[in-house]
């Protein structure tokens, strides 16, 4: 699967190239003499720059970090001290080297000492034991200008002469308010490295960078595309001190969310403020609007963003905030952990009708013993028709506005039973970290032809009854061929598959070298037949497993199956055994529009999962053995997904070994399932 | 797509007419123009299973042969070129040295004159030369069109230890690395020239560098080919089998010299020693339990793995130069290497 990607990725760089070449075309027609004397320009550049440019080589390390098979060349640093401080990019330590080799352009060698690490500008700075060095010279950050020509220097090719690629600044201020962009080619052989002006001063630090991840390999994915970045020099030196004193520093968080998704055209209008953050703690409340920050007026969420962006912690910023036509401004102190975000829970299923048109209000399908909603008396067949003050439409509608509330918080609650409205108070409790033991599945009747006729207007019937002859939607177990030819899938469709209800997606990510598809179906089949589970079985290309890469093809299965089968976008889940928990894990936090639950046995979470965020609810289950070398990794899974506050179920398998879970395990998943709509 | 081969054809038209007065040296309008003629679009074998079956090639000689990559392109009775002025001609491979991915092909028509390159002419340069890469990337030239340009730098010029997704690459000697996206599908056997029209290298197969784990874009310099195509096109060429043994000899091993390493559980389980049996050649040298090697006869040993691969090339009488990180400071060593008896 390299294959394809690569040619995506130097289509892309083709076109970029291209871009620049029309971008240029000044320096094209220009006489060969102006051509001559640009290109000594270059070379005379990176020859000054080149004495506080060294090579980095690290030793031993863990070969992925994420996603990225992280390389064993060697990388540059930048001299930024006359007495062996270097500063180079968090890349190239990402695989966490035990030992760290600094070579300098005199060829002398040392050992390096990591000294801390910047999290926000992902900067390592390292120390060598070395005198009389010549540091980088920055250029200074508001001389520089888009479209000057920028050099991309590294030491990784050859000692003697850095490696070289020429282009122009394209930005300044780029990933809110960090980097300066360049369309030089910038990879893993120069990250580390300088950028370099024609006078040979440093405009900034070759860095991987991202508008989406920020991790150590976020923007790795850019490499040689022609968007690049680098940290300005000038900061560099800001922070050289906080650096020097050998800890990490961490990006700045103040704990607040925007209403709605448009960064751009939004207004900076608070939606959550998190409890003990920052923000919390100056009185700011859900609903003020942000109108000023460090003095500028801000008017768009993205512009918020640029200053907050480029602060870490322990760093101040004053926020002013407009509330019922007063303004109040506040200094906060960042800070670089947040209080993770748990949800409050009410204790109820809501029910699965058939599908129609919205109706008022949400009826209760199941109550949970001992929850809030048991404790107010609130019975099966109830119909909650107001949450707080808000009117509920839809079983969607009640889990936003209670998994927006934390346990604890106390609210009202008006619901109908025999006509009779009713209201009561009640205060929210934790999710619950079990499964109960019993759970009567929701009645999905068969599907009568005449039903289905007699649900669609007059006028679709032909079409209607056309597709009933020629091809409905299949049922029963039957594979799925990619369109892309590669791949393939089976499913499982419950043979008395009913269209007006909707079913839970399980989506099976089977272990490398086996696809388990004979187990999975028997343990499965009749679970799926009770509770109106369809099965989706993607299979790796190669017999080794998953790869990273293969994501996107497990998405575009399951939207396929989305298209053609009626399904309840909360209930898709995925489920994996052993090895196959790492692509699960990736999935499910890659693509949380789409996954709402994991149930994972026998496989340990490796990465740092993302925070939970009630607009894209996560739910876990986990089996495990007690007998498996993987329990303490297991148990470390769940210590580490609670103290993320998600709900997590876990079930130790006594007495078992490294096995996929039994019936009566599978038997747990399936009500675990089952209760993935719970509010 | 059609946005950019509609900015390329444009990009060409100006570059080949708004070619500007000169003085000294040859402006890059001009290079291309001469350039471009030289060219030549190659259609053979492939089109499954994302295998491109194009590719480029550059004319060395009046009569029509061809020097391109070495590829599954080629692995056909016979090949289609089609020249810069849209005349399309059969080909015949003439000739192929796969240790450095190298072959030529010969045009099947008799009394041609066409415009090419004299190897013997090229040169080479040093990094941040400026450079025009040619080829004939992703097919997006048809007809008579020429093939694409693209501009950059000479980034480096080093060997390459480059993988080819499992396979390691036959080449081993001296690249161009060149900042331009040069080596797509393709691309392989396009050129690069300075800017004022000096051919320097052959564009190569795509490749990633093993090092970085990047696709790397390169250009192998022509005098590095140059004496095999002469040798090809004279029919006088014999290939030299390379054996296989050669690449991974296991003649020595950490312990051949006292020295008991740390166990190798990890992938990357890095170089520490254990301990150091007394009166060997490890022992007398001064090496210490806990050491860290970290390089062997100047190659930075990263693992185990890497120093097992690094003695088992020694040969009896070859010095061991190793470099271990003590604490914080590095310690050079050096011993002599034994004959091993009964070898």
């Amino acid at each position: 699967m390299q294959f394809p990607i690569k040619y995506r990725r130097s289509l892309f760089g083709f076109t970029l190239t291209v871009c620049a070449v029309l971008a240029t075309g000044n320096a094209i027609a220009a006489d060969a003499k102006t051509e001559a004397l640009e290109e000594q320009a270059f070379k005379q550049a990176a020859a000054l720059a080149a004495e506080s440019v060294v090579r980095v080589q690290t030793i031993g390390g863990i070969d992925r970090v994420g996603q990225v098979l992280t390389g064993t060349g060697p990388t540059t640093g930048v001299i930024v001290s006359a007495d062996g401080y270097i500063i180079s990019s968090a890349f190239n330590f990402a695989s966490k080297p035990a030992s760290v080799l600094v070579q300098l352009p005199d060829g002398r060698r040392f050992s390096a000492e990591t000294v801390a690490t910047d999290r926000l500008k992902m900067l390592t700075l390292l120390k060598i034991d070395a005198k009389g060095l010549i540091p980088a010279v920055a250029a200074k950050k508001d001389s520089v200008k888009v479209g000057q020509w920028a050099v991309a220097m590294g030491r990784t090719f050859s000692l003697e002469y850095p490696s070289i690629s020429v282009g122009i600044v394209s930005a300044l201020n780029r990933i809110w308010g960090k980097a300066v962009q360049t369309d030089a080619k910038i990879s893993p052989v120069n990250y580390g490295g300088p950028l370099v002006n024609i006078e040979g001063k440093t405009l900034g630090i070759l860095v991987p960078l991202s508008t989406r991840g920020s991790g150590e390999t976020a923007g790795v994915e850019w490499y040689d595309s022609g968007i690049g970045f680098a940290i300005p020099m000038q900061d560099v030196y800001t922070t050289l001190d906080r650096l020097k004193a050998g800890k990490d520093l961490q990006p700045g968080l103040m704990g607040i969310n925007f209403r709605g998704r448009d960064l751009l055209g939004g207004k900076p209008i608070l939606d959550r403020v998190r409890t003990e953050s920052p923000a919390d703690k100056v009185g700011f409340k859900s609903g003020d609007l942000i109108v000023t920050v460090n003095g500028k007026p801000v008017h768009r969420q993205a512009e918020v963003k640029q200053v907050l962006g480029s602060l870490y912690s322990d760093d101040t910023v004053t926020i002013a905030i407009k509330r019922d036509d007063k303004t109040i401004e506040k200094e906060l102190t960042l800070v670089a952990e947040l209080v993770a975000y748990e949800s409050g829970f009410l204790g109820i299923l809501p029910g699965r009708g058939p599908v129609g048109p919205a109706t008022a209000g949400v009826e209760v399908r199941h109550i949970f013993p001992g929850s809030p909603a048991a404790m107010a008396g609130l019975k099966t067949r109830d119909r909650i028709m107001r949450f707080g003050e808000t009117d509920i439409t839809d079983a969607q509608s009640l889990l936003s506005l209670v998994s927006r509330l934390r346990p604890e918080e106390k609210t009202s609650l008006v619901f109908v039973r025999d006509d009779k409205e009713q209201t009561v108070q009640l205060e929210l409790a934790s999710i619950p970290d079990d499964v109960p033991a019993e759970l009567t599945s929701s009645f999905i009747p068969v599907a009568k032809e005449d039903d289905a006729k007699d649900d669609k207007k007059p006028a679709d019937k032909d079409d209607n009854t056309d597709a009933d002859e020629e091809e409905g939607p299949k049922t029963g177990r039957f594979n799925v061929k990619m369109p892309n030819g590669e791949h393939s899938c089976w499913a499982y469709v419950p043979a008395d598959y009913n269209p007006q209800y909707e079913y839970a997606v399980m989506v099976w990510i089977h272990p490398g070298g086996d696809t388990m598809e004979a187990t999975v179906f028997k343990q499965w089949q009749a679970i799926c037949d009770r509770r109106g589970i369809i099965i989706l079985g993607p299979k790796a290309q190669q017999v080794s497993g998953f790869t990273p890469n293969e994501a996107e093809f497990v998405k575009d299965a399951l939207e396929q199956m989305t298209e053609k089968y009626s399904i309840d976008t909360n209930r898709v889940f995925l489920h994996t055994y052993s090895n196959g928990g790492k692509f699960a894990y990736q999935l499910a936090f890659k693509y949380r529009e789409q996954f709402h639950g994991v149930a994972a046995a026998a496989a340990p979470l490796r990465t740092r999962p993302p925070e939970n965020d009630p607009d894209y609810r996560m739910q876990f289950h986990l089996l495990c053995g007690d007998k498996d070398s993987l329990f303490r990794n297991m148990q470390q899974t769940v210590g580490g997904l609670k103290r993320l506050k998600y709900p997590v179920n876990f079930t130790t398998m006594k007495g078992r070994a490294h096995k996929y879970p039994a019936e009566e395990e599978t038997e747990e998943i399936g009500r675990w399932a089952d209760c993935l709509d719970r509010i | 797509m059609k946005i950019i081969f509609v900015a390329r054809m444009l990009l060409a038209v100006a570059m080949l007419t708004a070619a500007p007065r000169m003085l000294a040296a040859q402006s890059a309008g001009e290079t291309i123009k001469s350039v471009m003629p030289r060219m030549v679009k190659i259609f053979g074998a492939g089109g499954i299973r994302q295998l491109h079956a194009y590719g480029t090639g550059t004319l060395v000689s009046a009569e029509g042969h061809i020097i391109t990559v070495w590829s599954h392109v080629l692995d056909t009775d016979e090949v289609t070129v089609v020249l810069a002025n849209g005349r399309r001609l059969e080909a015949k491979v003439l000739g192929a040295e796969p240790q450095l991915d190298l072959a030529v092909i010969k045009l099947q028509e008799d009394d041609l004159d066409l415009p090419f390159f004299d190897l013997a002419n090229a040169t080479s340069a040093s990094p941040g030369t400026r450079i025009l890469g040619f080829s004939n990337m992703f097919k997006v030239a048809t007809g008579d069109e020429p093939v694409s340009v693209l501009h950059g730098v000479i980034s480096a010029r080093t060997r390459l230890t480059a993988r080819r997704g499992a396979y390691q690459v036959p080449y081993d000697g001296d690249v161009y690395v060149v900042d331009a996206i040069t080596n797509n599908p393709g691309a392989g056997g396009g050129i690069i020239t300075s800017v004022d029209g000096k051919l320097l290298g052959m564009i190569g197969k795509e490749l990633r560098n093993a090092e970085s784990n990047t696709w790397i874009n390169y250009a192998v310099p022509i005098p590095e080919i140059r004496k095999v195509v002469g040798e090809i096109i004279s029919g006088q060429y014999v290939r030299e089998e390379k054996s296989d043994e050669e690449d991974n000899p296991e003649r020595y091993n950490p312990f051949d010299f006292g020295l008991v390493m740390i166990p190798d559980v990890l992938y990357r389980t890095p170089a520490y020693i254990t301990s150091v049996v007394p009166n060997t050649a490890a022992d007398e040298a001064g090496i210490q339990p806990d050491d860290l090697i970290v390089f062997a006869n100047d190659e930075l040993i990263q693992s185990n793995r890497m120093l097992k691969r690094e003695l088992g090339r020694l040969e009896g009488g070859d010095t061991l130069r190793i470099i271990v990180k003590r604490g914080a400071t590095l310690v050079t060593l050096e011993f002599p290497v034994q004959k091993k008896p009964g070898s």
